[in-house]
């Protein structure tokens, strides 16, 4: 069988995202693909590759940045909440390297201002060549990025505070 | 340091602390991974950074190989510390290291795979000429378990092959009770280790637990530096640890440590570890036991005695250094004891005392030292074991040190919490501490009881 391909797996993606099946597992030559599609509380899915096939297909979400060579950033500072103003944090289920886009060359899932759903894929979050895409969880507007592209994001971390646009809250 | 400029510490507690000091004194930076429970930790607040790794949950977090990695390479360490317990002597650990280009600080996963088969270790050292305690192999249902203990000879010990730290470990007395044991042992073997194979030793009922530290590095030179007793044990876990150990002859000494090095040096085992024996005190005779992958708990009472600081050896190695000084330079000064204070009631069983210390004075003086994560306000997490100190004192003799280890725990305030120190008061007034006539059994069969006496008349001993 030929080699999937980074746009095969999207492709994939979409399609079991646009589906009702909650849980898919592709095995193909070194590959191991595990989707699995969670409820609002975890929002993430998980694409599993081992190393191996990785070094291999060098342009499958190679960070733009070699990690090692990152620069190392004093104690960063939370992000505070601002509870009055209604916004909801979207926070970093794992610890691992914040993707803003699905590849380095591609627009990213959200800006500032766009409206998402809670299904709405808004970044990925890679552990050791584990793709994990975390959705939003929450309905609203995107009101600030919290973390900057191809950083170590720690688990919990804010990465998104969101304006909630509720249907009770705005009838018209 | 050439090599290792930065060192993420995959651990907490105080060994998270010590080890962040012996980088400082080294002048390099430091990592810290911690759980959302040690996000504010003493470590946390010491090192040059901080990142969370995940819940409280060690399962989620601490034992997690690849977050771990993740952690390191996105904060631009070049080396993992992995203290003890929790990934130190998983092989996947230092795998992970070398094929992301990191130092793993410690022994090599093919040193960790080889001593953690306990079987195949007994296996090593039999055909090394050590001495291993009379036992079978493996044993696969009841019946081979009745005829190999039948050939051993009661009272015997279950033991896991995978085992450790006293995990799946029963002493039977005679055949009668082999049966239910077996099926318990190997079930909690199972549960704990994912393995449920059996073996059965000989149990030697006066019995010490004496265990040599090694240093090794990557050139083949192994030293070790004297031994350790850690025969006040409770429930296979020690309370209390001391060097040199006092039933240990001179000659018994060199013919222990002699064969601790030869099986390091067997496996070329790189890094700190520590070969554990069971002395036999009435056979007089020494058996090897097993040995540990990593820099233990109770490895300061070592240091007191030596002069050498172990955790800068482990990243000296680590860093590709040979070690700085001969087996003839290393000697033993004096006498140290270590007691573990643990955030438990030693009134009521022993039970976990987690939650807020309100006060925490911890004494200092001469030959004191104390290693800790906690200080007055710190919440003691109930995720995690339950060590809160390590109090040491170092004296030029035993008595010495006995004396100072009473002062310094008379001295040593905690309050909003219960802790062990009481125990340990009462222990170091024992005629049978203080005359060093027991064994492994002894807190159990001995201490205890007097221990429950005293309570009950209001001042035992006093």
């Amino acid at each position: 069988m030929a080699l999937i391909s980074h746009e095969d797996i999207i492709q994939i993606l979409k399609m079991v995202a646009e589906s009702d099946i909650k849980e898919l597992h592709v095995e193909t030559g070194d590959l191991k693909l595990i989707i699995k599609k969670y409820g609002q509380e975890e929002s993430v899915q998980q694409l599993e590759s081992s190393p191996k096939r990785l070094t291999k297909e060098k342009d499958f979400e190679k960070p733009s940045v070699p990690l090692s060579s990152q620069t190392f950033v004093q104690k960063p500072q939370p992000v505070p909440i601002d509870e009055e103003d209604g916004l909801i944090p979207i926070k970093a289920p794992m610890l691992g390297t914040f993707y803003r886009a699905p590849k380095p060359d591609a627009p990213p899932f959200v800006e500032v201002g766009q409206l998402v759903t809670k299904e709405d894929a808004v970044c990925i979050i890679e552990v050791m060549k584990l793709f994990n895409m975390v959705r939003a969880g929450v309905q609203g507007r995107i009101a600030k990025i919290c973390a900057e592209n191809a950083q170590l994001v720690e688990y919990n971390q804010v990465l998104f505070l969101v304006e909630n646009i509720e249907e009770g809250k705005n009838p018209q | 340091m050439k090599g290792i400029t930065r060192v993420l510490i995959a651990n907490r507690s105080e060994i998270a602390v010590r080890v962040i000091r012996a980088c400082q004194e080294l002048g390099i930076k430091t990592v810290l991974a911690a759980s959302e429970a040690d996000k504010e930790s003493l470590p946390a607040k010491m090192a040059d950074r901080s990142v969370c790794i995940g819940p409280e949950k060690a399962a989620e977090s601490y034992l997690k190989v690849n977050t771990i990695i993740s952690a390191a390479l996105g904060t631009g360490a070049d080396a993992v510390h992995p203290g003890y317990g929790f990934l130190a002597e998983q092989p996947g650990l230092p795998e992970a290291c070398a094929q992301n280009g990191l130092i793993f600080i410690g022994p090599t996963a093919d040193n960790v795979r080889k001593m953690g088969d306990k079987l195949l270790a007994r296996k090593m050292a039999n055909e090394l000429g050590i001495p291993v305690i009379p036992g079978s192999e493996l044993v696969k249902d009841f019946e081979a378990a009745a005829k190999a203990a039948e050939k051993v000879g009661y009272p015997i010990l279950l033991k896991a092959a995978a085992g450790g730290g006293g995990k799946g470990m029963k002493i039977i007395e005679g055949p009668k009770d082999l049966n239910v044991v077996f099926e318990e042992a190997s079930a909690e073997a199972r549960a704990a280790f994912g393995d449920d194979r059996i073996y059965i030793e000989h149990f030697i009922p006066n019995a010490r637990h004496i265990e040599v530290q090694i240093v090794a590095d990557k050139f083949g030179n192994v030293i070790h530096l004297f031994e350790r007793d850690c025969s006040i044990q409770r429930r296979y876990q020690k309370m209390v640890e001391e060097s040199p150990s006092p039933v240990v002859s001179s000659r018994l000494r060199e013919e222990i440590c002699s064969s601790a090095v030869n099986i390091a040096r067997h496996i070329r085992y790189e890094n700190a570890g520590t070969v554990e024996f069971i002395f036999d005190q009435d056979q007089r005779q020494f058996y090897f036991l097993e040995m540990n992958t990593r820099i233990q708990v109770e490895h300061p009472v070592t240091e007191m005695v030596t002069g050498i600081d172990l955790v800068k050896e482990q990243i000296q190695i680590a860093a590709g250094q040979a070690l700085s000084f001969h087996q003839e330079e290393v000697r033993l000064v004096g006498h140290a004891i270590e007691c573990r204070i643990n955030a438990e009631s030693s009134e009521d069983q022993f039970r976990p005392c987690p939650g807020r210390i309100e006060q925490w004075a911890q004494p200092v003086g001469s030959g004191i030292r104390v290693d800790t994560h906690c200080y007055s306000g710190y919440f003691v997490p109930p995720f995690y074991d339950s060590l809160l100190a390590k109090l040491i004192a170092k004296g030029g003799n035993r008595h010495e040190a006995v004396d100072r280890m009473k002062d310094a725990l008379a001295k040593f305030v905690v309050s909003g919490i219960n802790t062990t120190i009481p125990f340990y008061q009462f222990m170091l007034k024992h005629p049978d501490y203080l005359s060093g006539k027991l064994n492994t059994r002894w807190v159990e069969d001995v201490l205890l009881q007097d221990y429950a006496r005293q309570r009950e008349a209001g001042g035992f001993y006093q």
